[in-house]
């Protein structure tokens, strides 16, 4: 318990004078976010939450560039392993004997199985044996998670779909971060009607269930990856995020270096993109993680309704086991359900956590005394 | 607090005209006509038909003067008429899901926010950071969990695995065969019921709230509950028209608990987490201490002072949450095929059914809107110093 | 417990109400413990008002919640004892302290603005105070009445109970508070900062009635301030602490006239004086030293200008200097005298 004297500061704390030179401006900028960079995190490392999501996603960071050194290395045969055009030829197979009425499915077929699966010849009779192709096939050597009803390899459809998700994720986060700042300070900025319209626009946005506007938007447009993650950054961009970084800017908008630079004759777009901008900027990155945690939740489920014109994706595998039916049969087909589920689980967790860890370097109130 | 009440209402009347054009716009005009296109467009329709199908449809007429028609029509109730379902009003697909959907949600908010809540008042109030990790980490995971892979899992495990509870649907049509009365008609039933059961019990435990004598509070909380229900018992069993309907209006009840229940958990964890962070926050206000030095019971100071306190910021949350729990019950309405207001959304965006999915993504909207407005008066009637300022 | 009307019972008595003796408390922190309070010991009559001073951190706010065993959940209390009529607080059960609190040692806390809880009204929270310790339960129109009584004594009109918090001024508000600190009857207020966050004039005229409620109904009050101006004008006798100790001990005359521990001189010379003898105004040097390892001997040698060897190697014991004056300094004879020299 210190009593602290009133902010007598008037320089802007990452800013200074010399920012009417560009070139030196970004090199003091730079330094100084190398420094609360490292002291960042020092925090961050002592919280555990936060470090846990780290180590998540780097797990996943690195699932997503294997396929790409499997392919070049020849290790993953592209024929075979490719997420959307792979096919394993040589699927493990059962021994089913053709009875006239079936007691074990798990064994023996019947004269329907033969008429409904192609794939069995017709000129079977009673007493017959057959070598049925399984696919859906269980993990074996090959295919480590197993493959799907078509044949083709779950880990790397796994590890697509986290390159996806981070490509997605990442794309929306930017989005969303950099309408948020923008719109943020200049609403706290330059008050008034801009502010008032600003502040509906995203009161508007934050009301609407974004998964409903998505499907809606899915219903006339035809979604691609990218535009989806568009879409989510604007959504977020002009809603949620702009409201919270505009109380940010606007906290930052009353300290005595904005006044100085104001009066020192810095223009509305000098004193937005250099002193608040910045200064707001920790608690964009936060809102980053959320935003990812978001989009990435948002694909899975539209890809999983089918409505995301996508090849490959976490929930495109589970529409897929949900159309081909296998979506209750956990216990038999676990590989198709579980994997792409926990992915999609455990990523945005990650996510989420890591803006958790954040959340004690933005907030110092939530720090451990 | 009538002042403040009324400007909401009129921002949330100026907010849902801003929805409804925007919506309109982005679904009618943007894709290049894509309804024009689909039933009008197409090259094997004669001429003379395209004509006649697109004056029925009101397209050869300017994009200002059909937005004008449309806004027109809607505030009548006329929201044109399915383009699958032909020529069955808009209107009536939605007056039939509404209920559906409107049950759904609000049964799953009630139980989520209020689980919730508990369990972050208490999980702040035993303190301490042991299994701070443990909570947080639980919380997340259920909170980010994919909602169709965790509500599988849970139709697997409670339908396929134990037998419980039906896999999806509204109803068991096998038992409905024979019934003498329409779905609707059971449904409405039952919503009333619960609806005035559920008022009535919260009057009771409020009007326990506002008393001073604590013998009268426990009277009214207690024995208003235990009347109410009596109540509701009493209609399913006692009165004829309860009896007839109480098989029909159980098979619907039982239906919806799996459904619930998945979308409960998921959002249960948000509140839980965000009550204990802000009652943490409470707890060291020095109000506590006074209350604490006043020599008060633990259980007042955690109830009556700190709960109370952090209940605010976590109402304002609920803001995002209603939101959110229309987000989670579409998806949810979608994979246990429940016919609520999602599904058939999702199902008319697919068979591109477009004046179904904009009058269901509109109502969705009104729903969001009237969430928000009611959320604002809760938190305008639980803070004073709104409460106060405003109407001084 | 005993149903009390109100006028309070006028106590005349001067026997001791409060001892404590002893008390070492400490806090369990992440980084070590941390030493709060050691060693205090003073006591308190009936009817007596008694400051207790020092800097920020030096565990007089410690100090007066273990009086109400309110200390957060990480203290430890490892010693000494604090007895109210001859009752040893730290021996009590919880349920036992719980009616303890409020009806005999009530407390006005720092900042009151924060002491009220935002979202009930005023009166209301002072209801709920009575609530909790009358035997039989009060009826809700005495209740009503002692509120009203309550606010008329602390000069704010009844009305005002039907206010939420934040429509009160701050001076307002800690009048509520007194009020409330007094709906129970207490027989000792503890005042932590009562005025620190008042303007000067509310300060003076709220410290003038807290005075005038203190002797028109026997209590005792212990002050707890950092101001020496404030704990001057009212209090009987003064305690100073520094670092989890207290280092001087006696009439508040004496005190200010003759300190007698280096601390206590450098603090007194900061202000200036307009009827005592005059003293040259001295600049405490340095900062509070770290509890998680506070210096060997004496706790304020690393500050003290006269500081000796001895002052390194042993701690000082609390010396009877006078026939109401303890103090904890090796060299307490001189103290004065050497103030003087200082440049």
């Amino acid at each position: 318990m210190t009593n602290t004297l009133p902010e007598t500061r008037i320089e802007d704390p990452l800013a200074s004078e010399v920012d009417r030179d560009v070139d030196s401006w970004w090199k003091i900028r730079l330094a100084l976010t190398r420094r609360s960079f490292r002291e960042n995190w020092k925090i961050f490392r002592r919280n555990k939450i936060g470090v846990l999501g780290l180590v998540i996603i780097a797990f996943w960071g690195i699932m997503a560039v294997m396929p790409t050194i499997f392919f070049v290395t020849g290790f993953w045969n592209p024929a075979v392993y490719d997420p959307v055009t792979g096919l394993e030829l040589d699927p493990p197979t059962r021994t089913m004997t053709m009875v006239e009425r079936i007691t074990d499915p798990n064994t023996e077929i019947d004269r329907r199985a033969v008429l409904l699966d192609g794939r069995i010849p017709d000129t079977l009779q009673i007493g017959d044996t057959f070598e049925l192709p399984l696919q859906p096939a269980p993990p074996d050597s090959r295919h480590w998670l197993g493959t799907d009803p078509l044949g083709r390899d779950i880990l790397s459809q796994l590890m697509h779909g986290a390159r996806a998700s981070f490509f997605l994720g990442i794309l929306a986060a930017v989005v969303t971060v950099v309408i948020g700042t923008t719109i943020g300070s200049m609403a706290a900025y330059f008050g008034g009607f801009v502010d008032a319209a600003l502040m509906r626009l995203a009161d508007l946005l934050i009301m609407i269930p974004g998964v409903a506007l998505l499907i809606v938007i899915g219903a006339v447009f035809t979604f691609q990856l990218w535009h989806l993650a568009v879409v989510i950054g604007i959504l977020s961009g002009f809603g949620g995020t702009a409201i919270v970084l505009k109380s940010q800017a606007l906290a930052v908008k009353v300290k005595p270096f904005i006044d100085a630079a104001r009066v020192a004759g810095g223009s509305a777009r000098h004193i937005i993109f250099y002193h608040l901008i910045p200064n707001v900027m920790p608690l964009s990155v936060l809102y980053m993680m959320f935003t990812v945690t978001a989009a990435i939740q948002s694909e899975a489920v539209l890809s999983f309704l089918g409505i995301l014109n996508t090849d490959t994706s976490w929930g495109l595998m589970m529409n897929l086991a949900r159309t081909q039916g296998y979506l209750l049969q956990v216990t038999d087909f676990w590989w198709l359900t579980i994997p792409p589920g926990l992915a999609v689980t455990v990523l945005s967790a990650a996510f989420f956590l890591v803006g958790r860890g954040m959340d004690e370097i933005v907030n110092p109130r939530l720090r451990r005394r | 607090m009538i002042r403040y009440v009324t400007r909401r209402l009129i921002q949330m009347v100026f907010l849902f005209l801003v929805f409804l054009t925007v919506t309109w716009f982005l679904l009618y005009i943007l894709p290049g006509d894509s309804v024009a296109l689909k039933y009008a467009g197409n090259p094997n329709i004669p001429p003379e038909a395209r004509e006649v199908a697109l004056e029925r449809l009101g397209l050869d007429k300017p994009v200002l003067i059909q937005f004008r028609d449309y806004m027109f029509n809607f505030f009548q109730g006329d929201l044109g008429v399915s383009f699958n379902q032909y020529p069955r009003p808009v209107i009536d697909i939605i007056g039939e899901r509404l209920p559906r959907t409107l049950v759904l949600f609000l049964t799953a908010l009630v139980t989520y926010y209020w689980a919730g809540f508990v369990a972050g008042k208490y999980l702040a109030w035993r303190r301490g950071n042991r299994g701070e990790m443990a909570v947080t980490i639980g919380g997340v995971g259920l909170y980010s969990m994919f909602l169709p892979f965790f509500a599988f899992m849970l139709i697997w495990f409670f339908s396929v695995r134990l037998g419980w509870l039906p896999i999806s649907k509204f109803l068991d049509p096998e038992q409905w065969r024979d019934a003498p009365f329409a779905a609707n008609q059971v449904f409405m039933r039952l919503f009333w019921v619960t609806l005035i059961t559920a008022i009535a019990m919260f009057a009771a435990s409020f009007a326990g709230h506002r008393t001073h004598s604590r013998v009268l509070a426990r009277i009214l909380r207690w024995g208003g509950g235990v009347l109410v229900i009596a109540g509701f018992l009493f209609y399913w069993f006692g009165t004829e028209s309860g009896q007839g309907m109480r098989v029909y209006a159980g098979d619907i009840a039982f239906h919806m608990i799996l459904p619930v229940l998945t979308l409960t958990l998921i959002a249960f964890a948000q509140v839980m987490l965000l009550t204990r962070s802000s009652m943490l926050e409470t707890l060291r206000e020095d109000y506590i201490l006074t209350a604490r030095a006043k020599g008060l019971p633990e259980g007042i100071i955690r109830d009556r002072h700190a709960a109370r306190t952090a209940l605010l910021p976590v109402v304002t949350s609920l803001v995002l949450a209603v939101a959110t729990v229309i987000d989670g019950g579409v998806v949810t309405e979608a994979v246990f095929s429940w016919p609520g207001m999602g599904e058939i959304l999702i199902s008319s965006v697919l068979s591109e059914d477009i004046p179904v999915a904009v009058g269901a993504f509109a109502f969705i909207g009104i729903l969001a809107l009237i969430g928000h407005f009611v959320v604002d008066v809760l938190y305008g009637f639980l803070d004073p110093r709104i409460r106060v300022t405003e109407h001084g | 417990m005993t149903i009390r009307k109100l006028p309070l019972e006028v106590s005349t008595g001067r026997a001791p109400l409060l001892e404590v003796d002893g008390l070492v408390m400490r806090y369990d922190t992440e980084a070590g413990e941390v030493s709060a309070v050691e060693n205090v010991t003073f006591s308190l009559g009936r009817g007596e008002a008694m400051g207790l001073v020092g800097e920020s951190g030096c565990g007089k706010t410690s100090v007066a919640l273990s009086l109400l065993r309110l200390a957060p959940d990480n203290a430890r209390y490892q010693g000494g004892s604090v007895r109210w009529e001859g009752v040893d607080l730290l021996d009590l059960s919880d349920q036992k302290m719980r009616e303890f609190r409020w009806a005999e040692i009530s407390m006005v806390f720092q900042g009151a603005m924060n002491a009220w809880n935002p979202v009930y009204r005023v009166g209301e929270q002072i209801r709920e105070a009575m609530d909790q310790h009358f035997d039989p339960p009060l009826s809700s129109g005495n209740m009503d009445q002692r509120v009203e009584r309550l606010f008329e004594l602390v000069g704010l009109d009844p009305a005002v109970q039907i206010r939420y918090p934040h429509e009160l001024s701050g001076g307002m508000r800690q009048r509520a508070v007194i009020a409330m600190a007094l709906s129970c009857e207490p027989k000792l207020i503890i005042a932590d900062e009562p005025t620190t966050a008042l303007d000067v004039i509310v300060q003076a005229q709220i410290l003038k009635e807290l005075k005038e409620i203190q002797e028109d109904l026997g209590l005792s009050i212990l002050y707890i301030s950092h101001d020496m101006a404030v704990i001057a004008q009212v209090t009987d006798t003064l305690g100073v602490m520094y670092a989890g100790k207290l280092v001087e001990f006696g009439s508040t005359r004496d005190v200010f006239d003759r300190p007698r521990h280096p601390y206590s001189y450098l603090l007194l010379s900061s202000i200036p004086s307009v009827t005592g003898p005059r003293r040259r105004p001295v600049a405490l040097e340095g900062t509070p030293p770290n509890l998680l390892a506070p210096p060997s001997g004496c706790r304020f040698h690393p500050r003290c200008p006269w500081a000796t060897e001895q002052c390194r190697k042993d701690e000082p014991p609390m010396m009877q200097i006078g026939p109401s004056q303890w103090a904890a300094c090796w060299h307490y004879e001189q103290v004065p005298e050497m103030g003087q020299q200082l440049p």
